[in-house]
């Protein structure tokens, strides 16, 4: 798993909700739920074991699906421009 | 021998240099400007007269005109250790945080002067735990209010038919929060937008966020933190575009939420009657 979020990049859990603001950009990102739980986890630099850890202790999903939001999740924020 | 009476011819007087200087504080930042060109000075004590503030310690600026330049329109912003450099096609601004002086070039007009106070201003509320916001304020019972909203909203008519109903009006267009001793409060502002006043100095402490929406009937309604925040980043006036400025966009917006109650507002431009709703 390729991902490592931009320096630039400031983010924060508001109201339950993670917001990520790129500011070179003026561009603002609002996730929640998996999404939230994933951006979290690879800010905070844990491996793709521990966050499908993390996700299948919050959520009752098979450890395959778990496994597939990520890679899917992950694949987006390279789209979106927020990984490195 | 007698003294003898001579006429002197008047002293032909040398035209004296000019040296004017303002001083200013908006939103408690101290800002004194001199110039050799009256021009621009008259302009500054023309369109910030009631911002007057003489001695008091803050930035100090030795003002030139420059050509004015549409382009770049948006200001730039560059922070570079002590020494902040703002610019945009009519005005070049170079300042050093610690030691307060700096240079400023700008084109003797004022929608150049407003832009890079707003530009300077913005910079510096948001490193000062606070915001400038794209909102109306008023004041009701010693306790300021803003309500936020994009162009069209409603922040101008809102503040007229508060104005008619005798309410004091902060600014239709543009406001100023600060964060002091663990609480926000807003400021006076000189930055309006259709009602073209003046604004007045002074501050109050933060009663209340609005979400605005125009309506038939008046109505008050409470809002979730998520779309409270996203309006306020809407809503903020911010030309720094480096990664700690995002950062205490954050940090500043997610405080703001946690100390101040948000609702959203729907009001009819019948009259000020919404401002029964205010509390």
């Amino acid at each position: 798993m390729k991902g490592k979020i931009k320096k630039s990049l400031a983010y924060r859990r508001i109201a339950g909700e993670v917001f990520i603001v790129d500011a070179s950009k003026a561009e603002m990102h609002e996730l929640n739920g998996t999404a939230a739980l994933i951006w979290e986890g690879l800010a905070a630099g844990k491996t793709e074991k521990a966050i499908v850890a993390a996700i299948l202790s919050e959520y009752e999903i098979e450890e395959k699906t778990a496994r597939a939001d990520l890679e899917n999740f992950v694949k987006e924020l390279g789209k979106t421009g927020l990984l490195q | 021998m007698a003294g003898r009476l001579a006429l002197r011819r008047p002293l032909k007087k040398a035209p004296a240099a000019f040296l004017g200087r303002i001083g200013l504080e908006i939103a408690g930042f101290g800002l004194n400007l001199e110039s050799d060109q009256r021009g621009i000075i008259s302009i500054l004590k023309h369109r910030y007269g009631k911002f007057r503030a003489a001695g008091k310690s803050g930035f100090n600026l030795k003002v030139s005109v420059a050509p004015s330049r549409q382009n770049p329109f948006k200001p730039a912003i560059i922070l570079t250790g002590s020494r902040l450099e703002l610019g945009r096609g009519d005005f070049n601004a170079s300042l050093d945080l610690e030691t307060g002086a700096g240079e400023l070039r700008a084109a003797a007009s004022e929608q150049c002067l407003d832009a890079f106070l707003r530009s300077l201003i913005s910079f510096l509320l948001l490193r000062y735990g606070g915001f400038m916001l794209h909102s109306a304020g008023l004041v009701k019972n010693g306790k300021a209010y803003l309500f936020l909203g994009k162009s069209g909203a409603g922040k101008s008519t809102l503040s007229k038919l508060a104005a008619a109903a005798g309410a004091e009006v902060i600014s239709d267009e543009i406001n100023l929060l600060r964060f002091e001793k663990g609480k926000f409060r807003a400021c006076g502002s000189p930055f309006w937008g259709e009602m073209r006043a003046d604004g007045r100095p002074g501050s109050w402490p933060l009663g209340g966020i609005h979400l605005l929406g125009k309506a038939r009937a008046n109505g008050l309604s409470a809002c979730a933190g998520g779309e409270a925040l996203k309006l306020l980043l809407r809503c903020l006036v911010n030309f720094d575009k480096s990664p700690r400025a995002a950062e205490l966009t954050l940090k500043n917006a997610s405080r703001l939420l946690a100390k101040v109650k948000f609702s959203r507002l729907e009001f009819s431009k019948a009259d000020g009657s919404f401002l029964d709703l205010i509390k």
